[in-house]
């Protein structure tokens, strides 16, 4: 297979000794089918194995490998060097602490997940000899798309209002809590909207879109965000009963 | 050793960085800076429009004065930049219509109107509301 040399800027940042973080740059022998992670890996066990940068799957699922490849957030291991032309530089998800090198603080990120309740809630369950909660596939469809979502936080990355309003819940999340809203089975639809209608919800976006675009799973982040807006205003206005138990 | 000597220090993070184009080199972080920044100038406009019907309320002659004052050039230019700021609210609003055609929220039966049509209607009011108050200031009803 043909190799290719191609010069990556990779940002570094090693908190002992850097200040600040510092772009470093590396000639890497890329085979044709290689992705972004697969120079990132190769830098770090042939070049320099200081380099740090998460990985999982190598297949688009986990969602670890997310980082910025020429300003734009991407999973690295769905990026293919025979894409870019010229230097390639990559860069942490921008919106986040760098830990180290390529590699963010992810705490807020996940607190913020938890804090729209991503569960069923309902007021009493079922014995389990009633049997399981049925679904048709309408109602099913109604939230498919949201439940992708794999938590890459690219979307984090793209969004501007974080970027000014570090405290904004956030695409993922809010996306995640709007699925379980729509989901037939579920009753905690008031408990979350405590969060998603606050001062730091979802009428701090104002639609920039940049989230659906960088999504790799083709979530529509910012349509959950607009229609949890609707939904809250129809509360408000009673159009619409609130469900909850509490 | 004490067992709050035990405990881990946190590590050293280098702080957050903006998204790359943010905010005027990326045409989508432009558009949601031109967003925020139509706040200003509609209220501008609405200062304005608060002043006329003020004047409009005192009788013809801060009338006529207020219009006389409107006619000036640079109000004329001011009046045009917060009407350009309005229409791409209104079309940002608008544009936003299209992510929010919700069926329902799981269980709870469908409101009686299409979500659409509840959610564009507050804006559809603000806007002829606007657009009868520039048809009497612009003399077309008086």
């Amino acid at each position: 297979m043909q190799l290719r040399k191609v010069k990556f800027e990779v940002l570094r940042f090693r908190p002992e000794q850097d200040e600040k973080p510092v772009f470093e740059s590396y000639d890497v022998e890329c085979m044709e089918d290689w992705v972004v992670l697969d120079a990132l890996n190769a830098i770090k066990d042939d070049i320099d194995p200081t380099l740090s940068h998460r990985w999982s799957c190598r297949m688009g699922v986990c969602g670890s490998c997310g980082m910025l490849v020429n300003g734009r957030p991407v999973l690295t291991c769905a990026a293919f060097v025979r894409n870019y032309s010229g230097t390639i530089r990559v860069e942490p998800l921008s919106n986040f602490p760098i830990v180290r090198d390529l590699v963010v603080e992810l705490d807020g990120f996940v607190e913020k997940i938890k804090s729209v309740k991503p569960w069923i809630i309902r007021k009493l369950e079922k014995d389990v000899a009633e049997g399981e909660y049925r679904q048709s596939p309408e109602q099913l469809e109604e939230f498919k798309q949201f439940s992708m979502c794999i938590n890459c936080a690219l979307c984090y990355a793209a969004c501007p209002v974080l970027a000014n309003e570090p405290e904004f819940v956030g695409p993922a999340a809010i996306a995640l809590g709007h699925r379980y809203n729509l989901d037939s089975r579920d009753e905690g639809n008031a408990e979350r909207f405590a969060v998603l209608d606050s001062h730091d919800g979802v009428y701090a976006c104002s639609y920039a879109n940049e989230c659906s675009q960088v999504c790799p799973k083709h979530v529509d982040p910012a349509m959950a965000i607009q229609q949890a807006k609707l939904t809250d205003f129809l509360q408000w206005s009673h159009l619409l009963p609130k469900r909850s138990f509490t | 050793m004490s067992a709050h000597a035990a405990v881990p220090q946190k590590t050293r993070t280098a702080p957050a960085r903006a998204p790359a184009g943010f905010p005027f080199s990326f045409y989508r972080y432009r558009n949601y800076v031109a967003f925020a920044a139509t706040s200003v100038f509609m209220a501008i406009g609405c200062v304005g429009l608060l002043e006329g019907l003020h004047a409009l309320g005192k009788g013809p002659e801060a009338w006529n004065a207020w219009l006389a004052e409107m006619a000036r050039p640079g109000a004329l230019a001011l009046s045009l930049v917060v009407l350009a700021f309005t229409l791409y609210f209104v079309f940002r609003f608008g544009w936003v219509g299209r992510k929010i055609g919700a069926g329902r929220v799981g269980p709870v039966p469908r409101p009686p109107l299409p979500l659409p049509v509840l959610g564009v209607a507050p804006v559809g009011g603000f806007v002829t509301l606007w657009l009868i108050l520039l048809a009497i200031l612009g003399g077309v009803l008086l």
